[in-house]
């Protein structure tokens, strides 16, 4: 066996086998790179394993092959039960190692003793590359150290180990622990200050050898074993004696580095700064630190650099807005959103600095005194909309708590500014007559595409309406208009602006638009029944004649915001043959419906054949009352007020304007000349008349009417309101049988606000009303109870 | 193809040559060959341990076994808990008890744990449902218990029996 086996040791014998062993692994540990030898290894492995396997320590009752005394009876804990021994004194089965692992234990202090000794003569980063070196040749060692002690891992240790020993390790591990403790413990502040001076060169811009770095990081990672479980790690040494340090280091330095910077420098230009340092971090964490510490390296970063300089950024963000610096406006956001409620005073800013932009954009308006367009009102709005809106958008990251406080500061000066200082109704009625500019014939809004994302538009400044009622009102009297007259710009726009209200607000909301629109519809197909009818009942060609081409509009009462003629008014008997044709049609379709004729909103033509001036006659567009008056003069060249008043029974208070309007043309003249139409005077003929067009519209609103006319609007507001605020409490009292008054008022205001913001005062009149209407009464405690 | 071999030489001077990944079946060769280098492979590797016969046998099982998943430590656990063995493992342990020990023995030394596995449940397998007598009787072994001392054990174990 000689040959095979070079020096090999009596295997009872612990120091001739500890002699043999601690010569083949210091070759490994400290001449390595001269390789080791196979048989070398081999005799290694023997060594151990037939020293682990003798029968020195096992006396006796070893269980007996047949060769009975051999000494290579199983040992092995696998094999079968040695010893009857142990069950009868309670001892574990006895493995041999022990003493090995002692002996190889106190071999690595010696060796780490002498690594110890070496390093002291090296600092700096020499001494890093010193700790590299000798911990990756430790290492590298302690692998084959670990295969040649396999066979001691695979018993004692393994033993040991489920035995629950303290302090067993197999021996990979045993080589990391003694590391730890003979070595690592005695030079660690040494090695990382030459860490952190190395870090800071980088941070100061120098280059440095990364990797060295990384290799310590690496080193301190594997030191961390968990006691409870030696085959997991754990950051703990990682944790406590790198990452403590080098962040106390990064704050320290940038605590430094950003006062020094905030002193010599701009807001802006330490923004910039604190950006770049802050992606630098994160960058360095990929570059060579352990990814474990990359919040904690990011929080103390945003702590030194921002947190602590957040008053500096905040009192920046006023002229930043002031001066439209998107760029540094985002910049400011990604920082302060980064540490907490660092938003929340920029939010408060951001919804004053918009709510003054807002009123003082209105101011610019209101200047131009009364006649200002709806269309600069709305648009002036909108601008100031639409400018912060982009820019939470591009720089606030579309954040929602921005929005609202856009949300918020458009709220308030949409319903409170200047031009609404009379009430928060203006807003809606100048929104509704801008929309009604838009979707009435001949507005400058020529492309479809165009008209559409300006009615988009006035949805949004729509949103921030509070008064919704009003626009509806508003909006339906201009929509009933549009619709009599035929003046809308198209259906498809009004469909369209319809269907986005009720988008906005609900079925109810739209719902008489929406029949409006449908009556519409619905005449289009009477009228085209009239006129297949019509002939069928015509007797002669007399009655014909009688008959004027004409279009029908049957509007719903309770949907149109109309209301029956102000005055009296005698049909021209031109066309009443016509409007009795048409009733006798409609009653014999729909009998029990009664038929009013609105005379203020119809309107004809009428050729003036006795102008001779040129050879096509003039057209009139007229109003029913001027077709009334004109179509007197078929019959006498002259007459007197009274003669007009009697022949057409109309009112003075519409006589007169339209008379005005009529002189004011020169279709008419009036004696005395220049005076105003009054009893006693007399109108003629003129035969005179003159236009540059053949057409002439004499149809023309009169301004008195038109103020009279949203007067109206807004006393039928108040009126609806009223009933609202009535059914609202009705509707809550019914269904809660009893409540407290306050809670009362509370649900009211939240079912109603969505229309107008009700006002308490208001809602308690109204409680009273319906009180002393018997719905409701009042019970003790201030409470409520519904009627039934 | 030429396969991978490397020379095992046992204790009685016979050289063998085994395929790599045969030989890679003991973890001892393996970790071995990963730590040296290529080179150090020409000569034969000592198998100071084990003799001619018994290494043949050892190669032999591993053989049949070298495309055997290398096995993970659970179901190692389960299947180490039962006594079955695979047909081919059985006949491959028909022999008499001296080779048994002695494959035990070899399969300990060359850190191969299925192996060693199976030669353990085939004793297991021999000692199962005998009387001590038996037991004695089949592995030769004598009785040095007092009548004391076997009472004492009986009395400690009564709740094992089968009843």
């Amino acid at each position: 066996m000689a040959p095979l086996m070079p020096q090999a040791p009596h295997k009872d014998d612990l120091n001739e086998t500890w002699m043999f062993l601690e010569n083949g692994i210091n070759n490994v540990m400290v001449k390595l790179e001269e390789g080791v030898d196979m048989k070398n290894y081999m005799a290694l492995y023997t060594a151990v394993h037939n020293f682990c396997t003798s029968h020195k320590a096992v006396s006796g009752h070893a269980l007996q092959s047949q060769r009975g005394g051999s000494s290579k009876s199983p040992s092995a804990p696998d094999a079968p039960h040695k010893t009857t021994q142990n069950q009868l004194t309670g001892n574990p089965a006895h493995l041999l190692g022990e003493e090995l692992y002692k002996k190889l234990g106190e071999y690595l202090s010696r060796h780490l003793e002498w690594v110890y000794n070496e390093s002291t003569g090296h600092t700096e980063e020499a001494l890093l590359s010193f700790y590299i070196r000798e911990w990756q040749r430790y290492t590298t060692a302690a692998k084959y150290i670990n295969h040649l002690f396999r066979y001691l891992n695979r018993h004692w240790v393994k033993r040991e180990i489920d035995e629950g020993k303290k302090n067993v390790y197999d021996v990979y591990t045993q080589h990391l622990v003694k590391w730890k403790e003979d070595f690592f413990l005695k030079v660690h502040e040494k090695v990382m200050g030459a860490v952190l001076k190395l870090v800071e060169k980088q941070r100061n811009g120098e280059t440095i050898e990364q990797s060295q770095i990384k290799s310590i990081v690496d080193s301190f990672v594997s030191l961390g074993l968990d006691e409870t479980d030696p085959t997991k790690s754990t950051l703990e040494i990682y944790r406590y004696y790198f990452q403590r340090p080098f962040l106390d280091a990064t704050r320290v330095y940038y605590e430094d580095e950003s006062r020094q910077f905030v002193a010599d420098n701009s807001v802006v230009e330490y923004m910039k700064k604190a950006e770049i340092r802050l992606e630098e971090e994160k960058a360095r964490v990929g570059l060579y630190l352990n990814n474990d510490i990359s919040k904690d390296l990011t929080n103390t970063c945003l702590d030194v650099l921002v947190t602590a300089h957040s008053e500096l950024l905040r009192d920046e963000f006023q002229p930043l807005l002031d001066n439209e610096r998107q760029d540094d406006l985002a910049r400011m956001y990604r920082l302060l959103s980064r540490i907490k409620e660092g938003l929340d005073p920029l939010r408060t800013k951001f919804e004053a600095h918009v709510r003054k932009a807002g009123l003082s954009a209105v101011e610019k308006v209101a200047a131009e005194g009364d006649s200002f367009e709806p269309k600069m009102y709305v648009d002036a709005l909108l601008s100031v909309h639409t400018r912060y809106h982009s820019l939470v958008k591009e720089a606030f990251n579309g954040e929602s708590e921005f929005v609202r406080s856009l949300d918020n500061a458009c709220r308030e000066f949409v319903n409170r500014n200047k031009i609404c200082k009379s009430g928060s109704t203006k807003t809606p009625e100048l929104l509704a007559k801008y929309t009604d500019s838009l979707l009435k014939k001949g507005s400058k809004a020529a492309e479809e595409s165009e008209l559409e994302e300006m009615l988009v538009q006035i949805m949004t400044a729509f949103k921030y309406i509070e008064d919704k009622d009003v626009f509806q009102k508003f909006y339906s009297k201009m929509l009933a208009k549009r619709l009599v007259h035929v003046s809308s710009v198209s259906d498809d726009a009004e469909t369209s602006m319809i269907s986005k209200l009720k988008e906005a607000c609900g079925f109810e909301y739209t719902n008489k638009l929406q029949r409006m629109f449908q009556d519409i519809q619905i005449s289009k197909d009477l009228n085209k029944n009239y006129e297949a009818w019509l002939p069928t009942t015509l007797l002669d060609e007399e009655e014909r004649k009688k008959i004027v081409d004409s279009h029908f509009q049957i509007l719903g009462t309770g949907f149109w915001p109309l209301s029956a003629p102000s005055t009296s008014f005698l049909a021209p008997p031109e066309i009443v043959k016509t409007s009795e044709k048409f009733e006798q049609f409609y009653y014999g379709k729909h009998s029990g419906r009664k038929l009013t004729w609105l005379w203020q909103l119809c309107k004809g033509e009428i050729k003036a054949n006795y102008i001779k001036s040129t050879k096509v006659p003039y057209t009139f567009q007229v109003s029913t009352y001027q077709m009334g008056i004109l179509l007197l003069f078929n019959e006498s060249d002259t007459l007197t007020y009274s003669d007009l008043q009697k022949a057409t029974s109309l009112s003075p208070e519409i006589l007169d304007p339209n008379l005005s309007i009529l002189l004011k043309a020169k279709v008419l003249t009036i004696s005395p000349e220049g005076t105003k139409p009054k009893p006693g005077s007399t109108f003629s003929l003129n035969y005179n008349f003159k236009n540059k067009k053949i057409k002439v519209n004499l149809n023309i609103q009169i301004k008195s009417e038109q103020k009279v006319e949203t007067d109206d609007t807004h006393k039928t507001i108040e009126e609806d309101r009223k009933l609202l605020l009535q059914s609202a409490i009705v509707r809550i009292m019914k269904s809660r049988k009893k409540m407290k008054h306050v809670q009362l008022v509370q649900e009211v205001i939240h079912q109603v606000k969505s229309r107008f913001p009700p006002q308490v005062p208001d809602i308690k009149k109204n409680i009273e009303a319906l009180m002393e209407k018997d719905y409701i009464e009042r019970l003790d405690g201030d409470e409520i109870a519904y009627i039934a | 193809m030429a396969e991978k071999t490397l020379i095992m030489e046992s204790n009685d001077g016979k050289k063998i040559e085994v395929p790599i990944d045969v030989a890679s079946r003991s973890i001892l060769i393996k970790n071995m060959i990963d730590d040296l280098p290529e080179g150090a492979f020409e000569e034969a590797i000592p198998i100071s341990n084990v003799s001619e016969n018994v290494l043949t046998k050892v190669i032999e099982w591993c053989t049949h076994h070298r495309s055997d998943p290398p096995s993970s430590g659970d179901d190692d656990d389960t299947r180490r808990k039962t006594t079955d063995i695979d047909e081919w493992d059985q006949k491959f342990m028909q022999v008499d008890q001296e080779m048994l020990f002695e494959i035990i023995l070899a399969a300990n030394y060359l850190d191969i744990k299925p192996l060693l596995d199976i030669g353990c449940k085939t004793v297991a397998n021999m000692i199962k449902g005998k009387s001590p007598e038996e037991i004695r009787k089949t592995f030769n072994i004598q009785n040095d218990f007092t009548p004391e001392e076997e009472d004492q054990i009986r009395r400690e174990n009564e709740w094992a029996e089968d009843r």
